[in-house]
């Protein structure tokens, strides 16, 4: 890859774009603390409404609240936190936000993970032989085209009513649903190429055009589609967490941002920043990949 | 004729909504205590809920709610876009940079996440009109980056176009050359983005009010709709819990059919 005369290597993209991502991540946190500070719910306190505090208690949350005004002030902390590695201390829940993290970054990954597999799965079952109807493709399309109508909350809601699936199965039919147009489309794409119609004429099975044409030559984009998965899951992550009581990241964000708890916010933001900006780090590098 | 069917679907169903509004003698907030979790009735046709609103009237309510709210946040959210987009498009090198970089931050957080968290720190007095106008207005503020890429995209190609160059040689300065020849050209690319924000708004607003932080009480939205379904008295006694849930799948495939045909045709 030669850029203004120049050798690109490798490492100067994987640099660039580690660079740009870290940009990213501290304008991210910058931008959560400016928005949490400059808020004009920043000096309400839910703990100021409840009435088993006492004034005195009160008085006490009142003086605590008020040290924290500076955005400097709370940008240094943050900073200090960030660098002593326990992201500073919960305002719920009185424990390092680490810990808190930590804790739950398992549940989350683990259901992300199955959640992205089966969804993809499914929408590749679906999107192979509706790519190669010629008539009547739209009917099929219609269960997705459901799906992509009905908000994540109302999925997972009907899931606990019908006492059917969980967690995995509205985040598997989520990403199904999302991803099914595009894999359709890049399959119809892929179906119609002048090689595969030689193929046909030629008597390959559909099997072989799938296994030994079709698949490998998607599979870039497939790879980047997937990586930008992880940006759909994480938004459904939220409402699923909190519907179904997992505890994930995405429960604690909830719970976090109820109780105006700036230092989860913070760190819940960064490692939402993080795992978005790797996905596109990722997406990118497997385009530019297909392109040399 | 798709897109004509699924028009006159849509307006029908704000004519239905319109009329129930005014014809009814239930306001959205009046709790009949006589009829707590009623079932459908002459009185209440599909029944009441758990404080005895009317649900018909409360439906109707939020499909008019829900579809000007988003309706105006997409309006507001596309002028942004078109704003920032053109600015980058017509400005120093380093000007678009800078912004196309500030989108890439909002983009960096998952949008449900972001809403969330900004829709959250409003003061906890606000009042439910308040909210409602609070919670469209976040909508409208924070959906800007993807479609401002995509403008931003689509101007700088029409900036380095052969009557881009004419324009500029006859003297025209560059805000004619936008109010008269750019954002006429870049209709076809605004209209897109603008239908493909109203399902967006819809769905963001029922899941953030499915999260309690969405549109308050007593101002009928499809969030707290949605919340209803967690009254399993409720679910037992009337099966008319689920139409706001049907009409707001139905809302949304007639808005995805509007994107989808938009979307083909730019």
């Amino acid at each position: 890859m030669h850029i203004r005369g120049g050798v690109v290597t490798l490492p100067m993209i994987i640099a660039k774009r580690a660079g740009r991502t870290l940009l990213l991540l501290l304008f991210a946190a910058g931008g959560t603390i400016l928005l949490v500070r400059f808020a004009p719910g920043f000096f309400s306190d839910s703990r100021e409404m409840d009435a088993k505090y006492a004034q005195a208690a009160q008085a006490e949350i009142q003086a605590e609240n008020s040290q924290q005004q500076s955005v400097i002030q709370i940008a240094i902390r943050e900073v200090k936190s960030w660098l002593s590695g326990d992201f500073g201390q919960s305002r719920q829940y009185h424990v390092p936000v680490a810990q808190l993290i930590g804790a739950r970054v398992r549940i989350s990954a683990v259901l992300l993970a199955q959640g992205i597999f089966r969804g993809w799965l499914l929408a590749i079952c679906a999107a192979l032989p509706i790519s190669a109807l010629r008539k009547g493709a739209v009917l099929w399309r219609l269960p997705f085209t459901i799906l992509l109508a009905v908000p994540t909350a109302a999925m997972a809601t009907a899931c606990i009513l019908a006492d059917r699936g969980g967690p995995v199965l509205v985040l598997s039919l989520i990403i199904a649903a999302r991803e099914f147009n595009f894999l359709r489309s890049l399959l119809e794409g892929a179906w119609r190429s002048p090689h595969l119609l030689q193929g046909r004429a030629q008597g390959m099975s559909p099997r072989a055009l799938v296994t030994l044409h079709i698949l490998p030559n998607v599979a870039p984009q497939l790879c980047a589609l997937a990586t930008l998965s992880i940006v759909t899951a994480l938004g459904a992550l939220v409402p699923i967490e909190v519907i179904f009581t997992v505890p994930g990241v995405g429960q604690l964000a909830w719970s976090a941002v109820m109780n105006r708890d700036l230092p989860v916010l913070v760190a819940v933001s960064l490692l939402m920043a993080c795992v978005v900006g790797f996905a596109g780090m990722l997406s990118t590098r497997t385009v530019n990949l297909e392109a040399a | 004729m798709k897109k004509r069917i699924a028009a006159a679907i849509l307006l029908l169903l704000i004519l239905g909504a319109t009329l129930v509004l005014c014809r009814s003698r239930y306001d959205y907030a009046f709790q009949d205590r006589d009829a707590i979790m009623a079932p459908a009735s002459a009185q209440h046709w599909t029944g009441t809920d758990e404080l005895g609103r009317d649900r018909t009237v409360r439906v109707a309510a939020a499909l008019l709610i829900g579809l000007t709210g988003a309706a105006a946040a997409a309006a507001i959210t596309t002028m942004i876009a078109a704003f920032f987009g053109l600015l980058a498009a017509f400005s120093p090198r380093w000007v678009a940079a800078i912004l196309m970089f500030l989108s890439d931050v909002f983009l960096s957080l998952p949008w449900l996440f972001l809403l969330m968290m900004a829709r959250s720190l409003l003061p906890l007095t606000a009042s439910p009109l308040e909210t409602a106008v609070s919670t469209f207005l976040i909508l409208a503020a924070l959906g800007w980056p993807a479609c401002a890429r995509a403008i931003y995209r689509g101007a700088s190609v029409l900036r380095s176009s052969e009557w881009m160059i004419q324009g500029h040689a006859c003297g025209l300065k560059t805000r004619q050359l936008i109010r008269l020849h750019i954002l006429p050209h870049l209709r076809p690319l605004l209209l897109p983005q603008f239908l493909i924000c109203l399902p967006a708004f819809i769905v963001a607003e029922a899941n953030l009010g499915a999260l309690g932080l969405g549109v308050g009480e007593p101002v009928p939205s499809w969030g707290a709709m949605l919340l209803e379904l967690d009254n399993s008295a409720l679910l037992a006694r009337s099966h008319w819990v689920y139409l706001p849930i049907a009409l707001l799948a139905a809302v949304l495939l007639i808005l995805e059919s509007f994107t989808t045909e938009a979307e083909t045709n730019a």
